[in-house]
């Protein structure tokens, strides 16, 4: 409570001691807290009192327009309860990722092969079809995962789920088709490389 | 706390001629000593038309007490002449001689403790580790880590990010005893695989700065937790490495990591954050 | 009526409130009480579509809730 009364009287006290001297030499300081009474200095000072070296500006500048306003966040439990920590699952986890490199890193020689062996073999190319396959699939799969967090939107999430797991079936059966009753990708490749 | 500041306020309202003086002391001992008697000197430092270096700092400011209003952004200038050379130094300033309800954290002002990490020019930093730009035409702009809920100004509410370090269980598991009953020893390479790894001051400057831990920071734990995360998994004298692994192997934890690299790029005490994560991943795929 | 999910978790909220200030001793527990009321009448006025003030408000409160119902706490004021 007495540090409520106190800095009144200091402040006045400062007040007479700060119009003393001149501060003509000193722009900046022109103490804005402390020329007002003290029952408003915290609250309004920011507004109403606006010294020569302090500019405002509005934070934004055009009119606020929400078209996907930001999703509802919050912090589960109390400050000092542990986040929770999930469930160990590497299926998820490790043995994904490890796969998904592997993937990744067998995909530079088999695009590689075909065109420096120069030869088209099913073989091949069914193999490339089906690794890019994998790769796309995980690929947006991450998108996913990232952009739509299952404990914010879960039923998008589901949807988009479902719609990328649609899609990469209808991809598969496109480039079936294709490699079957087709050139087949390599040599599609090659004949638009040349075209 | 509150007459701490009452009279902390008094002491530099009281002498405002002295403030060039203690402010320039930041930077060099001798201009406090000479502190003492300052008129003649004030004269010279303060004169506007030599060569006052006016830098001007654009501040984000929101305040909790008016929840509707919107942030804004404030611009201060100052001479950076009576000003000490690093932002941290401005912003004292600034509270002390032009805006007393501008809001930040500080404490140690040597990047030891991390509470003032905040966006600078785009960039997570420390305010005690980060130059003042000299170049005056330019106005510097400061703002809170980003997605990080806001308090006050540039104050972070970094509750979750506490939290999430707490989950680690960032402590020595040990059960059994020391061999010889007083402390648990450890070879010198095994401490130097901590190096680069304990010097973290858990600023949260690198967490913020990861586009992953902005969109998924409720349950991806982010750079520095998992930097701080992989120094337990390194210690030689852990003994509860593999839980610790199996609470890290899940799709969320750690593997929303897409190797942005801003961690690395932004840590204001030249750590390696990505390294360690990409370490957790490979101790994770070698089991 | 029926409420949106924000508006369910600032009466969640509430209760929550009244909940722990039964925790209390008896002849303070009123005032627990009345404290509540008096923090969630204060941003009354709030525009129920301002998402960002509600919700910093909310984890002001939740905050504050979890201090006041630590069970050192014997009386407020």
């Amino acid at each position: 409570m007495a540090s409520i009364v106190r800095p009144a009287v200091f402040r006045q006290s400062c007040l007479r001691l700060t119009t003393k001297k001149s501060f003509s030499t000193k722009p900046s300081s022109s103490f804005p807290a402390i020329k007002k009474p003290a029952s408003s200095t915290l609250s309004k000072n920011a507004k109403t009192v606006a010294p020569s070296s302090v500019r405002i500006a509005a934070f934004h500048a055009s009119g606020r327009k929400a078209i996907l306003p930001p999703l509802p966040q919050s912090i589960d439990g109390t400050a000092n309860e542990a986040a929770k920590i999930p469930p160990s699952n590497p299926a998820h986890g490790s043995y994904h990722w490890s796969f998904e490199r592997l993937l990744s890193v067998g995909l530079v020689p088999l695009t590689i092969a075909p065109f420096a062996a120069g030869s088209l073999n099913p073989m091949t190319d069914a193999l490339i079809c089906g690794t890019i396959l994998l790769h796309s699939h995980i690929g947006f799969d991450a998108l996913i995962t990232d952009y739509l967090p299952n404990r914010r939107v879960p039923k998008t999430k589901k949807t988009f789920d479902w719609g990328l797991r649609l899609a990469t079936v209808v991809v598969g059966v496109g480039l079936y088709e294709f490699e079957t009753n087709d050139v087949g990708l390599t040599e599609a490749i090659k004949r638009i490389w040349k075209a | 706390m509150a007459t701490l500041r009452t009279t902390s306020r008094l002491f530099t309202a009281a002498r405002p001629v002295f403030r060039a003086q203690q402010l320039r002391g930041l930077a060099t001992i001798a201009d406090t000593v000479t502190g003492a008697q300052p008129k003649d000197q004030t004269g010279t430092v303060n004169d506007p038309t030599k060569d006052a270096k006016i830098k001007t700092f654009q501040i984000y400011r929101w305040n909790p007490d008016e929840p509707a209003s919107k942030p804004r952004m404030q611009s201060y200038s100052l001479d950076l002449n009576k000003t000490g050379p690093m932002m941290l130094d401005a912003l004292i300033r600034i509270k002390n001689e032009v805006d007393p309800t501008l809001t930040f954290r500080r404490s140690c002002r040597e990047g030891i403790c991390g509470s003032c990490a905040m966006n600078i020019d785009g960039v997570n930093t420390l305010a005690c580790l980060c130059r003042i730009p000299t170049d005056t035409t330019k106005e510097s702009k400061i703002y809170p880590l980003p997605h990080t809920y806001v308090v006050k100004d540039i104050v972070p509410d970094l509750t979750q990010f506490y939290k999430q370090y707490k989950s680690i269980k960032p402590y020595l598991q040990k059960t059994t005893p020391a061999p010889d009953g007083k402390e648990y020893r450890q070879s010198k390479e095994d401490r130097k695989k901590l190096d680069g790894l304990y010097e973290c001051i858990l600023c949260a400057c690198c967490s913020t700065s990861c586009p992953s831990y902005w969109w998924n920071s409720e349950e991806y734990l982010g750079p520095a937790v998992l930097l701080q995360s992989y120094r337990w998994i390194a210690d030689s004298r852990d003994e509860k490495k593999e839980e610790r692994k199996a609470a890290l192997d899940n799709s969320m934890s750690v593997y929303r990591c897409h190797t942005i690299l801003n961690c690395s790029r932004t840590c204001p005490k030249g750590l390696n954050p990505g390294l360690a994560v990409a370490e957790i991943k490979k101790e994770l795929a070698l089991h | 009526m029926r409420y949106s999910g924000l508006q369910k978790e600032v009466l969640a909220l509430y209760r929550k409130c009244l909940r722990e200030s039964r925790k209390k001793p008896i002849d303070t527990r009123s005032h627990f009480e009345s404290y509540a009321r008096a923090e969630f009448q204060k941003s009354l006025a709030l525009d129920k579509k301002d998402f960002a003030a509600i919700e910093y408000l909310m984890r002001k409160g939740q905050r504050q809730l979890e201090m006041y119902s630590s069970p050192g706490i014997k009386d407020i004021r």
